[in-house]
This record gives C-alpha cells, sequence and structure tokens, in this order.
C-alpha cells in the first residue's frame, strides 16, 4: 500500500476509534440520580384548624370567622387554589384571598371568613365537618377535603348557633 | 513508526474509554439473593382469612406481607437476620383467630404478626399476644375499641401495649362517608343495614350517629345474617321505606348479593359501605346494578402515590396469582413496621437479639418512623396510624373509581 494511502487509513481509523470512544464515554457516563417524583399537593400538605373567632351579628349579616394554618412539606411550595365547604346555607371567603402560595417547608395562617346564607341548611352539629379545598403543585391540581378534628367541629357548631340564634333564618 | 505510534494511541484511548465505561457504570445486580444470609431467623407471623368468602382481601394480606419480607432479606436490610412468614387461616372466625394466635405465640422465631383483617377477630387475638408481649399489627382493623377501648366515644383508653394498626378507625370512616352520602350526593333518607358483627356494626352506628347530626333521616333498619345470601325481605322493606341511599356496615360477600337483590326489588338507589366491601368480588358480586354503589376505604388510592408504584412494580414481578387488593399497601406497610423494630432492637444490642427481643420490639414499635407504601408511617399512642386518609370510591365501568379524598388534621 503507497505510504499516502497507509496514512489515510490510519487518519480514517483514529477518527472513527476517537468518535466511537466518545461516544462510548457520553453514553456510559455516569448520571445523577434522577429526582424523586414529586407527590400529589394533598401529600405534600396539611390543614390545621387553630382558633374560632365568633362575632356579634346582632346588628350585622350572620357571619364568624376561624384561622386554619396551611403546611407545605420542605422543597413542596403548593398553591393554594380555593377553599370551601360542601355545606348548603354556608358561603366561604378567605383572607387572604386565594389563589394564595405556601413556601416549600413553609406555613401560612389563612382567616376564613363563613357567611350564613340559609340556617335551615347549615350543619349545627357536625362531628366531623370538612373543609374542601384546591391544591396545585408542578405534579398536579388536586381537590381534597381535610377533615380539621373534634375542637373545629364544636367550635364551629357554636358559632353556627350564635350566627342562627338571633332570628336569623 | 509514527503511524504505528498514532496507532497505538487511538487503541490506547479506546481502551481507556471502555475502562472509564465499565467504573462508570452503575451496578444493576444490587447483590445479595431472596433467600438472605443471615444467621438468625426472625419469622412474622400472618392471621387472615385465606380461605373462604374474605379470601381475596386475606391472600392479598399475605402475599404483600411476603413480599417486605423477600425485600429485606435481598436488602440485608437487618444485617445477621432473615425474615421468613408463618401465614395461619382465621377463616374470618374469631375463635379460629384466636388458636392461631395462641399457635404463633409458641413459634419462638415469631417476633411480631400482622393482621388480621376482620375487627372481630382483631378483638380475640388481642390479650393472647398482649400477655406473650408479641406485637401484633393490623393493616385493615377499623373498630376503634381496639386501640381505644370500649368507651372510645366518651374517654379514650388504650386496653393492649402490643396492639398497633396501620388502617385508619371506622371512628374516622362512618363519619367521612355520611358527611359525604349526605353533602356531595345529596341523599337525606338513608336506610342502614349491617351483619351484627364487631367491624359491620360499628361502622353502621358511626355513620347513622353523624348522618343524623346532619341533619339526614333514618328511616329504616336491618341486620342480616352473614351466613344467608337471600336478602329478599331486607331489599323489600328498603323498597318500601323511601330511602334514596342504603348504608351497609359489612363485607362484601354479602354486600355484593345484598345490592343486587335491592335493585331487583325496585330500589334503584345506591349502596354505600365502607372499606370491607372495597373488592373487586363485591363487583362481580353486585352485578351491572351496582354501577353508581359507593365505598370509603383506608388511604389514598395506592396507585396514585408514587412511593406505591416501587410497591405496586415487586408485586407484580414477584408473580402472586392473586391481587393485593384493598389492604395490600398496609400489610407492607405493617410488615416494614415489624422490620423496622427489629432492626433497632437488634442495633441496640450490638448485632444480636436480646432474650427479651419480643418485649424490646413492642417497645421499638411504638417509635417507629418511616416512608412507607401508604405514606409517613408511624403510630400515636394508642397505636392507631398518624397518618388518617380516607377515600371515597364509586362502581364505574365495572371498576371501583376513585370520587373523593380526605385527611384528618385534628
Amino acid at each position: 500500500m503507497p505510504r499516502r494511502h497507509r496514512r489515510a487509513t490510519a487518519a480514517a481509523f483514529l477518527a472513527v476509534a476517537v468518535l466511537a470512544a466518545g461516544a462510548l464515554l457520553y453514553l456510559t457516563r455516569p448520571r445523577p440520580e434522577p429526582p424523586p417524583e414529586l407527590r400529589f399537593p394533598s401529600q405534600t400538605t396539611s390543614f390545621r384548624y387553630l382558633y374560632m373567632q365568633v362575632r356579634d351579628t346582632r346588628t350585622t349579616a350572620p357571619e364568624f370567622e376561624f384561622t386554619i394554618q396551611a403546611l407545605a412539606e420542605s422543597d413542596a411550595p403548593v398553591t393554594v387554589l380555593s377553599i370551601s365547604q360542601p355545606y348548603a346555607g354556608l358561603s366561604l371567603t378567605s383572607r387572604p384571598a386565594t389563589p394564595l402560595r405556601v413556601k416549600g417547608g413553609g406555613s401560612r395562617k389563612i382567616a376564613v371568613i363563613v357567611r350564613v346564607s340559609e340556617c335551615g341548611k347549615v350543619p349545627r352539629n357536625a362531628g366531623l365537618p370538612f373543609v374542601d379545598v384546591t391544591l396545585r403543585n408542578t405534579r398536579a391540581k388536586e381537590a381534597h377535603s381535610y377533615i380539621l378534628g373534634a375542637r373545629y367541629a364544636r367550635d364551629l357548631s357554636m358559632a353556627l348557633k350564635v350566627a342562627c340564634g338571633n332570628g336569623f333564618r | 513508526m509514527r503511524q504505528r505510534s498514532l496507532i497505538a494511541i487511538t487503541a490506547a484511548l479506546a481502551a481507556g474509554a471502555l475502562t472509564l465505561t465499565a467504573c462508570g457504570s452503575r451496578d444493576d445486580n444490587g447483590g445479595g439473593s431472596d433467600s438472605g444470609n443471615g444467621d438468625t431467623t426472625v419469622v412474622i407471623g400472618v392471621d387472615a382469612p385465606l380461605t373462604g368468602d374474605l379470601s381475596a382481601l386475606g391472600l392479598g394480606i399475605k402475599n404483600s406481607v411476603d413480599l417486605a419480607t423477600k425485600i429485606a432479606n435481598k436488602e440485608k436490610y437487618v444485617e445477621g437476620v432473615t425474615f421468613k412468614i408463618e401465614a395461619l387461616d382465621d377463616q374470618g372466625q374469631a375463635s379460629v383467630g384466636q388458636q392461631n394466635a395462641t399457635k404463633l405465640v409458641a413459634n419462638k422465631d415469631v417476633l411480631g404478626v400482622v393482621g388480621p383483617l376482620n375487627s372481630s377477630v382483631g378483638e380475640s387475638m388481642q390479650k393472647v399476644f398482649d400477655t406473650a408481649k408479641l406485637v401484633e399489627v393490623s393493616p385493615a382493623n377499623t373498630n376503634p375499641a381496639l386501640t381505644q377501648g370500649v368507651n372510645w366515644a366518651k374517654e379514650k383508653e388504650r386496653p393492649y401495649k402490643s396492639y398497633f394498626r396501620t388502617a385508619t378507625t371506622d371512628a374516622i370512616q362512618g363519619p367521612f362517608a355520611a358527611q359525604y352520602v349526605f353533602n356531595d350526593a345529596k341523599k337525606k333518607k338513608v336506610f342502614v343495614i349491617d351483619d351484627k358483627k364487631t367491624y359491620g356494626a360499628g361502622l353502621a352506628a358511626t355513620f347513622t350517629a353523624e348522618f343524623k347530626k346532619l341533619g339526614g333521616q333514618v328511616v329504616g333498619t336491618e341486620h342480616i345474617n352473614p351466613e344467608s345470601k337471600d336478602f329478599s325481605a331486607v331489599a323489600t322493606k328498603v323498597k318500601n321505606s323511601g330511602a334514596d341511599v342504603v348504608y351497609y356496615g359489612g363485607e362484601y360477600p354479602q354486600a355484593g348479593p345484598l345490592s343486587k337483590q335491592i335493585k331487583e326489588a325496585g330500589a334503584k338507589i345506591p349502596l354505600v359501605g365502607g372499606d370491607g366491601i372495597y373488592s373487586a368480588d363485591f363487583i362481580k358480586l353486585a352485578g351491572a346494578a351496582g354501577t353508581g354503589d359507593l365505598a370509603t376505604s383506608v388511604g389514598a388510592p395506592v396507585e396514585s402515590l408514587p412511593s406505591a408504584k416501587e410497591f405496586v412494580a415487586n408485586y407484580k414481578a414477584e408473580g402472586y396469582k392473586e391481587a393485593y387488593e384493598a389492604y395490600g399497601g398496609y400489610s407492607y406497610d405493617s410488615a416494614w413496621a415489624i422490620i423496622e423494630a427489629v432492626k433497632k432492637v437488634v442495633e441496640d444490642n450490638d448485632g444480636k437479639l436480646p432474650d427479651d427481643a419480643r418485649a424490646k420490639v413492642v417497645d421499638a414499635m411504638q417509635d417507629v418512623s418511616f416512608d412507607g407504601v401508604t405514606g409517613k408511617v408511624s403510630f400515636d399512642e394508642f397505636g392507631d396510624a398518624t397518618n388518617k386518609q380516607l377515600t371515597v370510591y364509586t362502581v364505574k365501568g365495572g371498576d371501583w373509581a376513585t370520587v373523593k379524598s380526605g385527611t384528618f388534621t385534628g
């Protein structure tokens, strides 16, 4: 084989070998473990009932206010898109208004203002009343109920009795 | 010479690349084997109905515990310990469950028991295990009295230190169902039926109390004989009552035919039950008319939890013939809680099991905390799961479909 050809062959072989080695290195490079899959927002968020504030409704609209605390797990920020409840005769607004964001690892107090529109359709003695929330994180948007426990149930019953105890129907 | 050098350099580069590749690749073999290589054998007992009407749920429990022990052995999770299971069939009967408890206590290698399915069976086993200081973790018992005492509604008092459970109680499940039925499904008149057993009657009672508190009306109540499959007389009563929903406290072998016969009697209303009817077998037994029936079950749907994906994949890989059913994830977590407790006891004793291992495992169980299939697994001062989630399912297209999930945070 002429010297020129031998050189060309060697150069081609070198180029192919370097390319192959590079491709192998690239394809088999050590890769970091993929981050764990983010959980649904209800799995990383909890709500805690704090306290109830009953108002004197003799001269104002029948309404009361309770405060809950939203807690997000670390690295799992969440947005509360809505807060509601399933009972006919009640409507809710919140302060701060929804949507509101809770930082990962953080918590936020939320005042929930309850307006009674029809006392005949409220749960005056519910044992485990719900608060329904819609949550969103980077994984999903999700509707979920939180059952805030016996103390919330007692306070809610008392607040409803006061709100509906002034001749309001 | 120059060319030869180039060739040599190229070859060296290629060889180096291959060497680096080998170094950089992950070892997918994992190591270990299913049989484990520990010196000490620790047996995890399983008690569940492995034959009879409730065997679909029971076999799902047994297989899931078996899977947990295989994973622990493969990972050599507890140094020097190989886990095995001893599964006994309680046939859903309290007396058989009690005999099984005695058998498990007699085997000195048993350091923990997963089960049973039925609350009535659990009730019969508690004292036997507690006397022997043998820990019991139920993935499925939901009657509140088992952890909070018979007067749980007024004053909670833990009756047995050795009893734990990963399932949520009916103190939450019954009211959760009542809230959904009254507020979301807008049903106001209920006919309540139960099978007179610890689980069924207890669940029906907690449902009824909350339904009444919400302003709902109970238009009729009946008890059925769980040995029977003819519920036509009850079905006629339901039809004549004007109820717009039926609540059944009991299990799917009776709930399926009951739902079918209620519809055949002319009452086209949904039957609602608890975790005891949340089974594929309920849908088979209820037939096409069961579409729209509802069940609450403990926890979030296993398939919706990222933490459960590995469990589901491993369960399939093991090739179990039966599905993991409603309690598979909870059974795996119950077994893993025992494994964690054993690990703690061994590590605290210089790598060996102490003579009073059973008592030590009971103590360690109280502080167990890990991320399990069903979420965070830990226990409160009564031995109840701290993770209290519930889900409403409905029969749709021949399968159970998720309707609503809730979490108790009180």
